[in-house]
């Protein structure tokens, strides 16, 4: 079933230059941010895109969203390959694919109201000229995104709003769009624990609503929770595993994965587990380790992991990981 | 050091004498043509000036070539009139314009009928003791100012520290120094030049007391100006120093008031010093040509009034390429002392 | 859906815009509003300058030579020139020069300045690179001689000087707004405006710009005062237009036709006077200005602290805390905190009290807000120069640290209780090593260490929180997140103090290197007999590593018990609803629930309950009666809620209690 295919992530690379060949020095180096991944996302899937900082997750979106040039390989949107598209071009995909980020505080400009940030998109794109028409698709979208009565908010400016109507205002600019894809890059991260809910039960309320598909970027696994239908775990620009949220949650495969599982903190007392605890921070990307690139931190290293670079392989109909234990 | 490092490090430095030279060929370009595309090619003009002697009017046209054209393919280039481009490059007035400038002759004085180079040497030396003066003086009082401000904010002390800063840099320096004149000749003061003439004969002692009792009163007009801005920069620099976290810190760790503002807060402060001072210097310039104006000082300052008041251009144009020139290279110094004093600059 | 709606989040009240914001702000800013007034003066004076100047400037008719110099009289209130002249009409000619040339130089000058800015910052690579090299070039070439010289060889005329100026004048401003746009640009809301799909015109125009235009303000109050001196300063070297007054020329010509020998003082004060008025104008509003468009406490950490008061008499004593068999270290008693700001009194903290016993691991936990880290800074008393103890004892080792002076409190500071700070790359100074950060504290308070021991104690100290001893003269920037964490870890306990409060000391880390600091601060508390009081609002995080929580809501204590009474038992509402929003990866299945709206503001507080508002289980007496710490299973658990009250499980009773000191 192509046609249920939202999106299709073909052999993606995204290098950065990181030292250019000059008077001194001839080696180039680059990082390598996001380094052969393949994914597919179906219509109304959500998925969750989970690792450290350093590991190309935020690069692969931005790559996604074309605010990056991707190196090599391809992205195919709604079965059209918009890897090298034209601005114009991309300016009709971006009415099909929105972003979310981190920092609420930052992602709204200071300077204007709330009614121009969600009217922005409409403009820009030169969408519903009538004014009435426009105004009522402002008013809707703030609605749908929880901010209720949408009058109560329309004249305000982003610093008389809290964190979370912040987070709601961005998505609200999202959704004026009506979009299919919704890049939700750490969209809770910098949100107090106790309103994350409310914000995580909002998209998933929209994708239920909507049928838009969500990838959903963090570096905590919890925080997702029953939203996310499936997992891919990140490490050093690679996919590691990839799974249904019960496969990785349940029954993890790749020892980075059960690391990461491991040391995310649960709130019982009664259930102090044993934590695998990686020696080590993540290595630069710039120079990476031999064979499989977690060898170095991997407790469960094999000699043969120094040499030989471990393929994403099914362990089940559902569930793939790059480990050479798992392919054994 | 790793060598990595350390080439890093080096390449940095040769990056900004690269760049440093770089700004001193375009200034002497400038220089160049600045006085020949602006109306009336006051050079060649200069040459019938009645005071300029013959001999010298024949030595000058000839060393400087002013009977060649000025570049390839233009005779003069104000009134512009095209030439002959396939001259040889090195029979242009720019070449030995060029050539002249690496041998140090920077043209005859039609005023003093003398090599500017000579008349120049002299001054420089006369402007570097008064800049240098005041600079170290305005530098000093406007730290410990700055520093005081800062550490008593919100209180009277912070306050007349601030309003004595913004007067400060509010006054233009020539109608200070003007009223320091005026009130010093009535104090006795001498009332211009760097000594008293006919001294020459006198002991030593006597000469370097002599020329101290000139300096104090330009100095002071510096000292005034310039500590306006130090204290200013200090204090909002301070400001912000004693609230960041590790200031916090070393309070936790016990440490005295006078600890944390030796050991934490001043040298972490000074950074943006140095590099105003470096900034600055093009405005030190402008200080001194008007304090040298006003009390008749000697230097390089007083050379651009003398010369712009005897339209004496070759002198003109000396002063302003070794006052640009001098400018540049300090500001290198202070930009390499400034990676010298940042661990963090230095590493990049 | 149970999608949590903002029912109680505030209502908008009228909205104000930045503007309105602004102009609010910049009334009550003195230095701003006396420079703005300086200025509309002077260019009154300058525009009617026809109408109100006593004489004509230009008119040298019914001059005779018995006028020259003539001090301030009735008839010429400021005296008059060389040439007979009236200095005040002069004078107030000159205000039209010196304004006309400050204006139109400076703009000149603001608009190269900000095209090469923007255009620099915005578009980067190689544009930037030409561009900014440009500027560079022509920022170290000195600009007053540079100014003379084209001036010089060109017709002096009021419009030459002002092409002149402007034109060399703008490479402050181009720096500076490129150094502004590059900031902006890197903000998120223009990342946004991409993902939009919106194209470089209209980020320019619609978020750059109104971005980068305040501080363009800023600048060009400032360009244009240069501008006005150096003007000032050519016409004094004699470069003037000669077809108009300006105060530089009244001041060449006092100066070169003899007002100083005559004693003429007038002549050479009235328009230097002008030139430092319009100049000093424009500082003070540029001053004031930047002060409100970019507010800066004007407060640090070395201004001196408020003196502990006793305010609060009669308040319920301190419920007694969590029995252990060790001793208890750290006894804090109905401890108050008041912020005090221009006569207003925000309470910060109420009435918090807890025992902390040797080798306790203690959880402080609550939303962002609820006066966690004031309470901290109130025991090390760090407390801002706003802040102060408004009640309560901190007793440790008989002491109370409330009641010592400063001094005293040095002492304590560090050898006895220390802190791991929250985000280590600010609590570390940039500029010297880490090693020499630590030694300083050793040397602080054990003076009598010879240097070579202090050496090695560092090297020691860095060894045990897995530092290799060798990264001792690295800075802190050539650490990374991590190891600054663990060197800010090894800071805190070189001097062997008993306490240490770790104030969210892995917000901001990965979950892997959060794993491992954590790990290594369990560790070295187990193996030292630490005493902990761990700051953070994961509630994850405190149920694997602490012995007994404290909850704090709105600046006072919600509940306060063992960790497994917490998270199987709560009684208050607000631990229950924290509870239900936190995630759970055990159960992943768990439906989370936000609470609604936010922490109470410390300037309006709720009368009552300070969780009534998002409490789901409020009713009446809660908006009116803030309810006591009750007593919950003698003496084990503290809860403030009216609900406590009314619950079947009998509080008991409230043993007042004092502490015994050893």
């Amino acid at each position: 079933m192509a046609d249920d295919i939202i999106l299709e992530v073909r052999n993606l690379k995204k290098y950065f230059q990181a030292g250019r060949p000059g008077w001194f020095s001839r080696r180039e180096e680059f990082v390598h941010a996001v380094d052969d991944i393949d994914l597919q996302l179906h219509r109304g899937e959500v998925i969750a895109l989970v690792g450290e900082s350093g590991c190309g997750k935020s690069t692969l979106s931005l790559t996604l969203m074309g605010l990056e040039e991707a190196t090599e390989g391809s992205i195919l949107f709604e079965g059209v390959d918009i890897t090298h598209a034209t601005n114009q071009q991309r300016k009709k995909i971006r009415q099909r694919i929105q972003m979310i980020f981190q920092d609420p505080y930052e992602s709204l400009n200071p300077t204007q109201t709330i009614e121009e940030i969600v009217t922005e998109p409409l403009v820009v794109h030169g969408l519903t000229p009538k004014p009435e028409e426009r105004r009522e698709r402002v008013r809707q979208a703030l609605e749908d995104s929880g901010l209720k009565p949408a009058e109560d908010y329309l004249q305000r400016f982003p610093h008389q709003l809290s964190g979370g109507q912040r987070q709601r205002v961005v998505i609200a600019g999202a959704l004026v769009l009506e979009p299919h894809l919704l890049l939700a890059d750490e969209p809770v991260s910098m949100l107090d624990v106790s309103i994350r809910a409310e914000i995580i039960n909002l998209l998933a309320d929209l994708r239920r609503a909507r049928g838009i598909s969500v990838i959903f970027i963090t570096h905590d696994l919890s925080t997702v929770g029953t939203f996310a239908d499936r997992v891919a775990v990140m490490y050093l620009g690679r996919i590691v595993e990839l799974g249904t949220m019960e496969d990785v949650l349940k029954n993890p495969q790749h020892p980075y994965t059960r690391a990461l599982l491991s040391v995310i903190p649960v709130p019982n007392p009664r259930l102090r587990r044993k934590r695998i605890i990686l020696e080590g921070e993540t290595p630069n990307p710039i120079d990476l380790p031999s064979g499989c690139r977690f060898h170095p931190r991997c407790p469960l290293a094999m000699d043969i992991c120094r040499h030989k670079d471990p393929q994403l392989l099914p362990v089940s109909d559902s569930h793939a990981a790059a480990c050479l234990l798992v392919a054994q | 050091m790793s060598p990595e490092k350390s080439l890093k490090r080096y390449r940095t430095l040769l990056k900004k004498i690269g760049w440093s030279a770089f700004t001193i060929l375009f200034v002497v370009i400038l220089n160049f043509f600045l006085f020949r595309v602006l109306p009336g090619d006051p050079v060649k003009a200069g040459t019938h000036d009645p005071r300029f002697k013959k001999e010298n009017q024949e030595a000058m046209r000839v060393r400087f070539g002013l009977d060649k054209p000025v570049i390839n393919c233009f005779e003069t280039l104000n009134p512009v009139q095209t030439g002959d481009c396939w001259i040889n490059p090195f029979e242009t007035q720019f070449f030995l314009y060029l050539r002249n400038l690496a041998r140090g002759e920077l043209g005859i004085s039609y005023h003093t009928n003398g090599p500017v180079s000579e008349i120049l040497v002299e001054r420089l030396w006369n402007t570097l003791l008064l800049i240098g003066a005041g600079q170290i003086l305005s530098i000093f009082f406007g730290i410990v100012f700055g520093l005081f401000a800062a550490w008593k904010a919100r209180t009277v002390i912070d306050y007349s520290a601030l309003i004595t800063g913004l007067v400060a840099w509010s006054l233009p320096t020539f109608w200070l120094g003007i009223i320091l004149l005026f009130w010093g000749s009535a104090k006795g003061f001498p009332i211009g030049g760097r000594i008293t003439p006919g001294i020459s004969s006198f002991p030593l002692s006597y000469q370097i007391a002599d020329i101290a009792r000139h300096m104090i009163l330009p100095t002071l007009t510096y000292t005034i100006v310039y500590m306006g801005e130090y204290l200013l920069i200090m204090r909002s620099s301070l400001m912000d120093v004693l609230s960041e976290d590790y200031i916090l810190t070393a309070k936790a760790k016990g440490l005295s008031t006078f600890q944390i503002l030796k050991d934490h807060a001043l040298k972490n402060a000074m950074l943006p010093i140095v590099t105003i001072v470096a900034i600055n210097l093009g405005f030190t310039v402008a200080g001194a040509i008007q304090i040298e104006s006003v009390f008749s000082w000697p230097g390089l300052g007083g050379a651009v009034y003398e010369a712009l008041e005897r339209r004496d251009y070759p002198l003109l144009q000396g002063v302003f390429l070794l006052i640009a020139v001098s400018v540049v290279i300090a500001n290198l110094i202070a930009d390499l002392m400034y990676s010298y004093l940042d661990p963090r600059v230095q590493m990049e | 859906m149970t999608m949590a709606l903002p029912t109680a989040e505030l209502k908008p009240s009228i909205p104000s815009s930045p503007f309105t914001d602004f102009w609010k702000l910049f009334r009550k800013n003195r230095m701003g509003v006396i420079g703005l007034v300086m200025l509309v003066l002077i260019i009154f004076v300058a525009i009617f300058a026809p109408l109100i100047a006593p004489y004509d400037p230009d008119s040298s008719a019914g001059i005779t030579s018995r006028d020259l110099y003539n001090p301030p009289s009735a008839e010429h209130w400021f005296g008059t020139d060389d040439a007979g002249k009236d200095v005040l009409s002069s004078f107030m000619y000159g205000a039209r020069v010196s304004l006309i040339v400050g204006f139109f130089a400076a703009f000149i000058s603001i608009v190269i300045g900000g095209v090469i800015g923007i255009v620099a910052g915005f578009y980067g690579g190689r544009v930037e690179n030409l561009l900014m090299r440009f500027t560079d070039t022509m920022l170290v070439i000195p600009d007053l001689p540079l100014i003379v010289v084209i001036v010089a060889l060109t017709r002096p005329s009021l419009l030459n000087i002002i092409f002149v100026i402007g034109l060399l004048g703008w490479t402050t401003t181009a720096r500076i707004v490129r150094s502004q746009t590059l900031a902006v640009k890197s903000r998120k809301f223009v990342l946004r405006a991409r993902a939009i799909g919106a194209g470089n015109g209209h980020i320019i125009f619609n978020h750059i710009l109104p971005l980068v235009m305040p501080l363009l303000v800023v600048n060009a109050i400032l360009v244009i005062s240069l501008a006005i001196l150096n003007e000032s300063t050519l016409s004094f070297l004699g470069l003037g237009d000669p077809t108009v007054t300006s105060w530089g020329q009244m001041l060449n010509f006092a100066f070169g036709r003899g007002a100083m020998s005559a004693g003429a003082w007038w002549a050479l004060v009235a328009p230097g006077f002008g030139i430092v008025w319009v100049v000093l104008g424009l500082t003070l509003l540029g001053h004031g200005l930047e002060q409100v468009l970019n507010p800066r406490l004007e407060a640090h950490h070395l201004m001196p602290g408020r003196p502990t008061v006793q305010g609060e008499a009669n308040l319920q004593p301190a419920p007694q805390g969590i029995k252990r068999e060790s001793p208890v270290l750290l006894d804090v008693q109905n401890l108050s905190v008041n912020y005090v700001n221009e006569g207003r009194i925000m309470k910060a903290v109420h009435n918090v009290s807890f025992q902390l016993h040797e080798g306790e691991l203690l959880g402080l936990v609550g939303e962002s807000g609820c006066g966690k880290t004031t309470l901290m800074m109130a025991l090390m008393r760090l407390l801002p120069a706003v802040g102060e103890i408004a009640n309560g004892h901190i007793y440790f080792h008989g002491q109370d640290l409330a009641a010592l002076t400063e001094a005293e409190m040095a002492d304590v500071r560090w050898s006895g209780i220390s802190v791991i700070f929250q985000g280590a790359m600010n609590a570390l100074n940039p500029v010297r090593t880490v090693g020499d950060q630590i030694a300083e504290a050793i040397r602080k308070h054990l003076p009598e260490m010879p240097p070579g021991v202090v050496d090695s104690r560092v090297m020691e100290l860095l060894e045990l929180v897995g530092i290799s001893a060798e990264h001792k003269d690295h800075y802190p920037h050539q650490y990374s997140g991590g190891m600054r964490q663990r060197a800010m870890i090894a800071m805190a306990l070189s001097c062997n103090p008993q306490v240490v409060i770790a104030d969210e000391p892995t917000t901001a880390l990965d979950v892997m290197i959060q794993a491992q600091i954590l790990e290594l601060l369990d560790e070295l508390r187990k193996r030292l007999g630490l005493s902990v009081i761990f700051v953070t609002h994961d509630l994850g995080v405190v149920a694997e590593m602490c012995d007994s929580v404290l909850v704090m809501y709105g600046g006072v204590t919600a509940e306060y018990a063992d960790v497994d009474t917490i998270y199987n038992a709560p009684r208050h509402p607000y631990t229950q609803e924290l509870l239900k929003a936190f995630p759970d990866l055990t159960r992943p299945d768990k439906r989370l629930v936000s609470i609604p709206g936010y922490p109470p503001k410390l300037d309006a507080l709720p009368t009552g309950c300070r969780f009534a508002p998002r409490c789901p289980l409020a009713f009446e007496r809660c908006t009116v009666e803030m309810p006591e710490l009750h007593s919950l299973n003698g003496g084990i658990h503290v809860a403030s809620c009216h609900l406590v009250e009314i619950s079947p499980r009998p509080p008991s009773s409230l043993m007042p209690r004092r502490v015994e000191q050893d």
